[in-house]
């Protein structure tokens, strides 16, 4: 087993990834720009959700020093904020964009077998 | 000898690297057992090469020096994953390019556009090797004693070698038990930490007291010249070859000389350094980040989020990495589960931050905190089990070290030899030694560089130059050569010329230094807009649409 950074290594450059690409029917024209903008679409969502936590949660710690009196755990609430949460919420974010993006995928091809 | 336990680690590593010399004999094999590997393992492999010296000593070090709004660091690490999954990981998975540069030429043709991707890969993996090597001869010094020159020759050597014996590269499933050791390496010393330092300590790592009082004699290094603010008169020991010598100080600046060691007596007030904060006082808990102390928080952590949430996507090491995913989906998969793994390791940063803060505050004054990791079991307990856990974390940072800096020396060595000069494979690895053998000599003149502040800096480029190309390369049909070159040229400027041009001038501390050290939040936002505009007075290529649109086509399911 090699690995990816080998296989660049030993890629040809004259490969694949040079040549055109291959053209796309028109059927999967339609699908394709179908997809992208419904992806787009959540990948926005997604986006207004990071910058919900790394524009607003600043903000928040800015706005309220008092978080550091209360405490969660014996640390500070203000630290936990910081050092513990975002991690969860992260990993809550993208398992959301995952499952709907995969969803996405798989009802547009539902769709596209109704039609045939 | 506890420097020692690296050993395991290199020799782990060279016979990997060994082993890649049998694997060297067709691409196929990667792309055969591509199809093999599950999104989790590729995670685990991702993560193990992603996590790097910045973060396994890094950012708790900036915690000790900077506060706790150094624990950002690490969020935006995290984060850039989050974003890779948003707009990258599938897309680019589809492409069938392996690289940046591979990306740009398969996206809008042109050769021209590859190479100049090509010298931004080269000033990205520059960026983030050379504090992998600081950190890594500041570990050995802090352990052994050894000169800070030995720890970087010693680990340019062991990398070189690992490059020479032909094993380019650790295979998905070596990188992905580099993951787990890792983790382990981190977990396990924290919870011993937390439990062996006792009730008082605890608590006073978790209410922190201001470091303004010397609580005993206590010896600092001074590697470099350090300008200190001394409060009130004191008599400190000097350290020379004759013995320890008193030295005198009236209230007001000094210089301490590089290569010092000053006792300062138990009872004196701590002197102060410009532009930090005492570790502990309540500037150092406030947390969000304020590097200089100019006041500009809010600006400061949101410089340090866009560029490393922003700037993940551009890594020229882990973009390579996506490609043991079999298809799109399964790339999106990967990109998902690793924003779950690295959030369980970074979810430890904190211990070693907070304990280093209250068990070695004089750190600050050296300003040597990358190693508060590697010495805190000593501090903390100074029988084997202290020895024990050193060595241990001495592994991890080796680890750490080592799976970073393989990847990104032949990252910087594939775009050499591959984009820029074109070659055989024998000048591939010829290009990795030279690239070693340039990186040591700047790491040993930038031996006090903080690992995670500089690796930021990469990100930064990152982000100012790769991520808008790949956002609107993979999402924008009207995108063109000319709004791609002019896009990234500016945001190169604007980011890693900018820094240069900061680190010379020297700016008062204030909004200008902020926005001109840090320049991520005005940098990547330019980029984008100059690629926009640039791009909307100018014809896409022919092919371009179909370039694009097939990356957003998933793959049919047999």
């Amino acid at each position: 087993m090699t690995s990816p950074q080998t296989a660049v290594v030993l890629t040809a450059r004259r490969g694949a990834v040079s040549s055109p690409p291959p053209r796309l029917s028109a059927v999967e024209r339609d699908r394709a720009e179908r997809l992208r903008r419904a992806q787009l679409r959540l990948a926005l969502v997604g986006l207004a959700g990071l910058a919900l936590l790394l524009v607003g949660l600043p903000i928040l710690l800015d706005a309220v020093p008092e978080l550091i009196r209360p405490r969660l755990f014996g640390l500070p609430v203000s630290w936990v904020a910081v050092a513990v949460l975002p991690y969860p919420a992260l990993a809550l974010l993208a398992w959301r964009q995952l499952r709907r993006a995969e969803r996405l995928e798989r009802a547009d091809e539902n769709t596209g077998d109704d039609d045939t | 000898m506890i420097a020692l336990a690296a050993l395991p680690v290199v020799l782990a590593t060279l016979l990997v690297g060994a082993r890649g010399v049998a694997a060297l004999r067709s691409t196929s094999d990667f792309l055969v057992a591509s199809r093999r590997i599950s999104p989790t393992l590729n995670a685990a492999a991702v993560s193990g090469e992603y996590l790097s010296a910045a973060s396994f000593l890094g950012v708790a070090g900036l915690v000790v020096k900077n506060g706790v709004g150094a624990l950002w660091y690490p969020v935006g690490f995290t984060a850039g994953y989050l974003a890779m999954l948003l707009f990258v990981a599938a897309p680019m998975r589809r492409t069938g390019a392996l690289t940046v540069p591979d990306f740009a030429e398969a996206r809008l043709g042109s050769p021209a556009l590859r190479r100049f991707c090509a010298v931004v890969v080269l000033v990205i993996a520059g960026l983030y090797l050379v504090p992998q090597f600081t950190a890594a001869g500041q570990v050995l010094m802090a352990v052994s004693g050894l000169p800070y020159w030995v720890g970087v020759v010693v680990s340019g050597v062991a990398v070189s070698v690992t490059l020479a014996l032909g094993g380019m590269r650790a295979a998905t499933y070596v990188q992905a038990f580099q993951f787990v050791l890792k983790l382990l390496l981190f977990i396990v010393p924290a919870v011993w930490l937390m439990t062996a330092v006792g009730p008082e300590t605890r608590h006073d790592a978790l209410h922190p007291a201001e470091f303004s009082r010397f609580t005993a004699d206590t010896p600092v290094e001074f590697r470099l010249p350090t300008r200190i603010e001394v409060p009130a008169p004191m008599t400190v020991l000097a350290d020379t070859d004759a013995g320890p010598v008193p030295v005198h100080l009236e209230p007001g600046p000094y210089v301490v000389p590089g290569q010092a060691r000053w006792v300062f007596p138990a009872g004196a007030d701590v002197p102060r350094i410009r532009g930090t904060a005492l570790p502990g006082s309540d500037d150092w808990q406030r947390p969000l980040l304020d590097s200089d102390r100019s006041g500009h928080s809010l600006l400061a952590t949101w410089s340090v989020l866009v560029a490393t949430a922003l700037g993940t996507m551009g890594l020229p090491h882990v973009i390579v990495r996506f490609h043991t995913s079999p298809d799109g989906r399964a790339a999106r998969r990967t990109a998902a589960i690793t924003v779950g793994l690295l959030g369980t390791f970074y979810l430890f940063t904190w211990v070693y931050g907070l304990l280093g803060g209250v068990l070695m505050p004089e750190l600050y004054l050296s300003g040597a905190t990358d190693t508060a990791v590697v010495e805190l079991p000593g501090r903390v307990d100074d029988g084997t089990a202290g020895q024990v856990f050193t060595g241990l974390l001495t592994a991890g940072a080796f680890a750490a070290f080592l799976a970073t800096s393989l990847g990104l020396l032949l990252a910087l060595a594939g775009a050499v030899s591959h984009d820029l000069l074109p070659g055989s494979l024998r000048r591939l690895r010829l290009t990795a030694l030279v690239a070693a053998a340039v990186v040591v000599p700047i790491a040993l003149l930038a031996s006090r560089v903080d690992v995670g502040a500089v690796v930021t800096s990469a990100f930064a480029v990152a982000a100012s130059t790769f991520c808008p190309l790949l956002v609107l390369g993979i999402w924008w049909r009207r995108l063109t050569v000319r709004g791609a070159f002019v896009g990234m040229g500016i945001g190169l400027a604007a980011s890693a010329g900018v820094m240069a041009a900061s680190l010379l001038i020297q700016p008062a501390p204030g909004v200008t230094a902020l926005l001109l050290g840090q320049p991520a939040l005005w940098s990547v936002p330019l980029a984008f807009l100059t690629m926009v505009l640039v791009s909307l007075r100018d014809r896409p290529p022919p092919g371009a649409e179909s370039a694009m649109l097939r990356l957003h086509l998933d793959e049919t399911r047999a």
